[in-house]
C-alpha cells in the first residue's frame, strides 16, 4: 500500500460522520478508562502510604505497652502489601478480587492469610473499564461496527465494480481499507494510554508491548471482518454473524469453560482448611505438651533441648502449637493451592480460540495483576511470617531477657 | 382487530423461518439461557449443600469441645457458612465475590473468607454464565438481530406504502412487529421461568417471585420497544441494525462499568484493614480484656468493690476477670460495630451511585432488581455479616457469663500452675450449648419488594419513553 493509498483512504474515512463519531467516542473512552485507573492505582498506592504510617504507629504503641518477647509476638501485627505496578493502571485485573494488603502476627498463618480485605463486592461483580477491557473486549466491536459492511455497502452504492476495476490489484483496495481502520482504531486507543504511561512511568518495554497487542488483536479482527464481508449478504446479516462469532469467543467459550474446568478440577474446599487448622491449634491446650512440642522439634529440631516448661503456660509453647497448627494442614493446603493453579492454568487453553481471553491474560501478566502475581504476594507473606517466627523463636526457647533495642531486629517486610 | 394483529406477527415469523438467521439466533438464544438456568442450578445445589454440611459440621465440633476454660471457647471461636438463597440460582449476584465463611471469635470482626472469585479460572470476561447475566446482555442483541428491520425492511422494499394503501394503519402495522418481537423475547423467558418456579419450590415467597419474573418481562419488553423505534426511525435496515447496536454497547456492555467505574472515583471506600488500625487505636485506649490489671478499668473496679462492699477483687463473689472480659468485649463491639456500619455505608453509597445509572440504562435496572429480589446483592451480603457479628456477640458474651460465675478468682488465676489447678478452671462442656443452629435467611420478601420500586421505575419509565417515540414517530409513517 503506497503512501497516497493510505492519505485518500484516510480521507475516505474521515469523511463519513457515523466513522468521526466512533472513532471520537473510542478516543473519550480510552481517556476515560486510563484516566479511572490512574486513579484507582493512585488510591492503592495511598492506601498503602498510609497503612505503613499507621503500621509504624500501631507498633510503637505495642513496644511501649509490653515488656516480653511472648506479647511482643502475640500482639504485633506486621503489614504485608503488594504495590501495583506502574502498568496496573490499564490493567486494574484481579486486585478487585484478591488481597493485595495483609496484616499478619506470628501466630498460627493459615488463620490469617485466608483473610481477604477487598473491595465493593457489587462493583467488582459489574468489572471495571479498563484499558484491559477497552482492548480486549470492546476493540473487536468497533472493528466490527467499522468493517462488517466493507464491501456490502460499496456494492449496495453500485460503487463496488468501479472501485474493483480502477485498483491496480484485485484487492488492494479492500485491503488498504482495512488498514486504514486498523490504524485509526488503534492510535485512538492508544494516545490515552501512551500518555497516561508517561504519567504513571510505566516501563517502555511493557508499553511497546502492549500496543502491538492492542494493534494485533485489532488487526485480527479487522481480517475476519475483511474474510466476511467478501460473503454477498447485507450488511447487517454480515455484521450478526460477526457479533455472533464474537459472542461465542467472548462470552460463550470463557464462561463455558469456566464452568467446565471449575467442576472437573477441584479440591478441598476453603472452609475444610480453616477447621481444621482450628481443630489443630485448639487440640493443642487439651493434649500433653510434649506431644506438641516433639511434633514441632520435627520442623525445627534446633530447639530439642529447650522445650520444658515450668508451668503449664509458656509463649515458647504457644508458638509451638500455633506452628504445629499449620504443619497439620499443610497437605490440604497445598491441594487447595495447586487447584487454583491448575485450574488458572487450564483456563490458558481457552486463548487458543479466543483472542479476548490471550489479550486479557497476557495484559494483566505483564502488568503484575492476574491470579499468578496474587499467588507470588502470598508466598512472599509466608516466607515472611517464616522470618517473624525465626526471629522470636531464639527469645523464646532461650528465654532471653527482653531487650527493646533487639526489636530493630524484627524482620522487615520487603514488597 | 385481533387477527390483523396476529396475522402480521405471524407473518413476520414466517419472514424469520425463511432467513434461518433469526430462527437460528433465537434456537442459540434459547440452549444457551437452558443451559444456564440447568447449569447455575445444579452449582447452587451443591453449594447449597456444602455450606449446610460444613455449617453443621461447625455446629458440632464446637459442643462436642471437652471440659475447658470459658475463654478457650471464645478463642476456638465458630464458623459460620452463608447459604445461597432460593433464586440465586437464578441470579447468583455477588454470591461468588464475597467470602462463604465467617469465622467468630472474641475481641475480633474477622471479615469472611474464600470467596469464589479467588478459586475461579478467571474467565468472566462479560460476566458469568449465570441465567441472569445471559437474559439481562445477551437477551437483547438477540432481539436486535431478530427485529432490526421489523419495519425499516418494509420501508426499503417498498412494502411498507403497498400496506398502508391496502388500508392497514401503520401504527397497526408497528403494534403487529411488536408483538412478533415480544413473543421472541418470550421464549427466551420460558427457562427463565422454569428456574423461578423451581426457586418458588425451594421456598421462596410467591409474590417475590412474581415481581422476579414479572421484571425480566419488563426488561425484554423495555428492549422490544428500542428494536421497534429504531425500526420504524430509521430510512435503511443497515441503519436501524447500527444503531440499536450502538445503543446495546452503550447500555450493556459500557454503562454498568462506567457507572462501577465512577461509584469507585467518587466515593471512597477504605479496607478493612486500614479501619482496623483506628479500632485496635481506640481498644488499647479502652484496655486490654485479658489484662485485668490494665489501668483501664480502674474504674469499674472501683465499682465492684463498693457494690459488693469489699476491699480486694479476690473478695469477690464473682470472678473479675470474667467481668473485665464481659466489659471490654461489650465497648470493643460498640467501636467494631461503628466502623463496621461506617464502612457498609460507603459500600452502599456506592453501590446507589451505579445503580442511578439505572435511569440510562435499562441493564443496570434489572440489574439491581434481579440482585435485590434474590437476596444475593450487596445489603443482604451486608446483612449476613450483622447477623455474624449478633451471633458473634451472643456465644462470646454468653461464654464470659460463664468465665464470670462458674470460675472463681482464685481457680482463674493459678489456671496454669499444674494440671489439677488446670482441671479447677474449667467448666462442664454441657454449656457449650450456648449456639443455635445457624441458617442465614435473606431480607423478608415485604424488604426486598420495597427495595426495588426505584430499580422498577427506572424500568418502567425507559420502557414507555421508547413507546411514546415509536408511536409518535410511527404516526409520521
Amino acid at each position: 500500500m503506497s503512501y497516497v493509498d493510505f492519505k485518500r483512504e484516510l480521507g475516505f474515512l474521515f469523511s463519513k460522520k457515523s466513522v468521526v463519531a466512533l472513532l471520537v467516542v473510542t478516543f473519550l473512552l480510552s481517556c476515560f478508562s486510563v484516566w479511572t485507573g490512574t486513579e484507582e492505582i493512585n488510591q492503592q498506592r495511598e492506601t498503602i502510604s498510609r497503612l505503613i504510617k499507621a503500621d509504624q504507629i500501631d507498633r510503637e504503641d505495642v513496644i511501649d505497652k509490653k515488656s516480653d518477647y511472648g506479647s511482643m509476638a502475640y500482639y504485633t501485627f506486621n503489614l504485608t502489601y503488594s504495590p501495583p505496578s506502574e502498568l496496573a493502571f490499564a490493567a486494574l485485573g484481579s486486585r478487585d478480587s484478591m488481597p493485595w494488603k495483609h496484616r499478619i502476627r506470628a501466630l498460627a498463618l493459615e488463620g490469617q492469610i485466608h483473610e481477604s480485605d477487598t473491595g465493593n463486592p457489587e462493583m467488582a461483580l459489574t468489572g471495571r473499564i479498563d484499558f484491559n477491557f477497552m482492548i480486549s473486549i470492546l476493540a473487536p466491536l468497533l472493528v466490527i461496527l467499522l468493517l462488517h459492511d466493507l464491501k456490502a455497502s460499496e456494492m449496495k452504492n453500485g460503487r463496488e465494480e468501479l472501485l474493483s476495476v480502477t485498483s491496480r490489484k484485485k484487492n488492494s483496495i479492500w485491503l488498504s481499507r482495512v488498514f486504514v481502520s486498523i490504524f485509526s482504531i488503534s492510535i485512538c486507543l492508544l494516545i490515552p494510554f501512551w500518555i497516561a504511561s508517561v504519567i504513571n512511568m510505566a516501563g517502555l518495554g511493557p508499553v511497546l508491548l502492549v500496543s502491538f497487542l492492542t494493534a494485533a488483536h485489532i488487526a485480527l479482527w479487522a481480517f475476519i471482518c475483511y474474510w466476511a464481508s467478501k460473503k454477498s449478504r447485507s450488511a447487517p446479516h454480515i455484521a450478526s454473524g460477526l457479533l455472533g462469532a464474537w459472542l461465542l469467543v467472548t462470552f460463550i467459550i470463557p464462561a463455558g469453560s469456566s464452568v467446565f474446568i471449575e467442576r472437573t478440577v477441584t479440591g478441598p474446599q476453603g472452609g475444610e482448611i480453616l477447621m481444621a487448622q482450628r481443630e489443630a491449634v485448639n487440640d493443642a491446650w487439651e493434649i500433653p505438651i510434649e506431644i506438641t512440642m516433639a511434633e514441632f522439634v520435627k520442623t525445627y529440631p534446633e530447639w530439642k533441648g529447650h522445650t520444658s516448661m515450668d508451668g503449664l503456660f509458656d509463649w515458647k509453647w504457644y508458638f509451638a502449637f500455633h506452628q504445629v497448627g499449620d504443619q497439620k494442614v499443610q497437605p490440604l493446603v497445598s491441594s487447595y493451592r495447586k487447584m487454583i493453579e491448575k485450574r488458572y492454568d487450564n483456563a490458558g487453553w481457552v486463548s487458543l480460540v479466543s483472542p479476548a481471553t490471550f489479550v486479557s491474560r497476557t495484559f494483566t501478566r505483564l502488568a503484575n495483576t492476574d491470579p499468578i502475581s496474587a499467588w507470588e504476594y502470598e508466598d512472599r507473606v509466608r516466607a515472611y511470617h517464616t522470618s517473624l517466627k525465626e526471629y522470636f523463636y531464639p527469645y523464646l526457647f532461650k528465654k532471653v531477657e527482653f531487650d527493646k533495642r533487639e526489636l530493630d531486629k524484627l524482620p522487615k517486610y520487603n514488597p | 382487530m385481533i387477527n390483523q394483529l396476529l396475522k402480521i406477527a405471524s407473518e413476520e415469523w414466517r419472514y424469520w423461518f425463511r432467513t434461518k438467521l433469526a430462527i437460528s439466533v433465537l434456537f442459540l438464544m434459547v440452549c444457551m439461557t437452558t443451559a444456564a438456568v440447568v447449569i447455575t442450578a445444579f452449582n447452587v445445589a451443591l453449594q447449597t449443600e456444602q455450606r449446610e454440611a460444613l455449617q453443621r459440621a461447625s455446629e458440632k465440633a464446637f459442643i462436642e469441645q471437652p471440659d475447658r476454660h470459658p475463654h478457650r471457647m471464645i478463642h476456638y471461636g465458630h464458623y459460620l457458612f452463608r447459604t445461597p438463597p432460593p433464586l440465586s440460582a437464578i441470579d447468583p449476584g455477588v454470591d461468588s465475590y464475597t467470602g462463604t465463611s465467617i469465622f467468630l471469635e472474641g475481641h475480633r470482626q474477622n471479615g469472611s473468607t474464600f470467596s469464589g472469585q479467588q478459586q475461579s479460572t478467571g474467565l468472566s470476561w462479560l460476566g458469568a454464565f449465570s441465567p441472569a447475566n445471559v437474559l439481562q446482555v445477551f437477551a437483547p442483541l438477540l432481539l436486535i438481530i431478530v427485529g432490526y428491520s421489523v419495519v425499516s425492511r418494509e420501508k426499503e422494499a417498498g412494502t411498507f406504502t403497498f400496506l398502508k394503501v391496502q388500508g392497514v394503519n401503520p401504527l397497526m402495522l408497528i403494534l403487529g412487529k411488536g408483538c412478533a418481537i415480544l413473543s421472541a423475547a418470550g421464549l427466551v423467558m420460558l427457562p427463565l421461568i422454569a428456574g423461578s418456579l423451581f426457586a418458588l419450590s425451594k421456598g421462596e415467597s410467591g409474590i417475590v417471585t412474581f415481581t422476579f419474573v414479572i421484571s425480566y418481562v419488563i426488561y425484554l419488553c423495555c428492549w422490544s420497544a428500542v428494536v421497534l423505534f429504531a425500526s420504524v426511525v430509521s430510512k435503511s435496515n443497515r441503519g436501524s441494525f447500527i444503531l440499536l447496536i450502538c445503543l446495546w454497547v452503550a447500555t450493556t456492555v459500557l454503562l454498568p462499568r462506567i457507572a462501577s467505574n465512577s461509584a469507585t472515583v467518587l466515593v471512597n471506600s477504605p479496607g478493612k484493614i486500614e479501619t482496623d488500625f483506628s479500632v485496635l487505636q481506640k481498644l488499647r485506649e479502652q484496655g486490654d480484656g485479658h489484662n485485668a490489671n490494665d489501668p483501664a478499668f480502674s474504674q469499674l473496679k472501683a465499682n465492684l468493690l463498693a457494690k459488693y462492699n469489699v476491699d480486694k477483687v479476690e473478695d469477690l463473689p464473682i470472678n473479675y476477670k470474667g467481668i473485665v472480659a464481659q466489659s471490654s468485649e461489650k465497648n470493643l463491639s460498640k467501636i467494631l460495630n461503628d466502623y463496621a456500619i461506617e464502612s457498609m455505608t460507603q459500600q452502599v453509597e456506592q453501590a446507589q451511585v451505579a445503580r442511578s445509572f439505572g435511569w440510562l440504562s435499562p441493564s443496570i435496572a434489572i440489574k439491581s432488581v434481579s440482585m435485590q429480589l434474590a437476596g444475593t446483592d450487596l445489603e443482604n451480603y451486608h446483612r449476613f455479616l450483622v447477623e455474624a457479628e449478633n451471633v458473634r456477640y451472643k456465644f462470646v458474651q454468653s461464654l464470659n457469663e460463664l468465665h464470670a460465675h462458674e470460675v472463681s478468682y482464685n481457680d482463674d488465676n493459678n489456671k496454669y500452675k499444674n494440671e489439677d489447678t488446670r482441671e479447677k478452671a474449667k467448666v462442664s462442656s454441657d454449656n457449650w450449648k450456648v449456639l443455635d443452629n445457624f441458617n442465614f435467611s435473606i431480607a423478608p420478601s415485604e424488604e426486598r419488594l420495597t427495595e426495588v420500586k426505584t430499580a422498577i421505575m427506572q424500568l418502567v419509565f425507559v420502557f414507555f419513553i421508547f413507546i411514546a417515540l415509536t408511536v409518535f414517530s410511527g404516526r409520521r409513517l
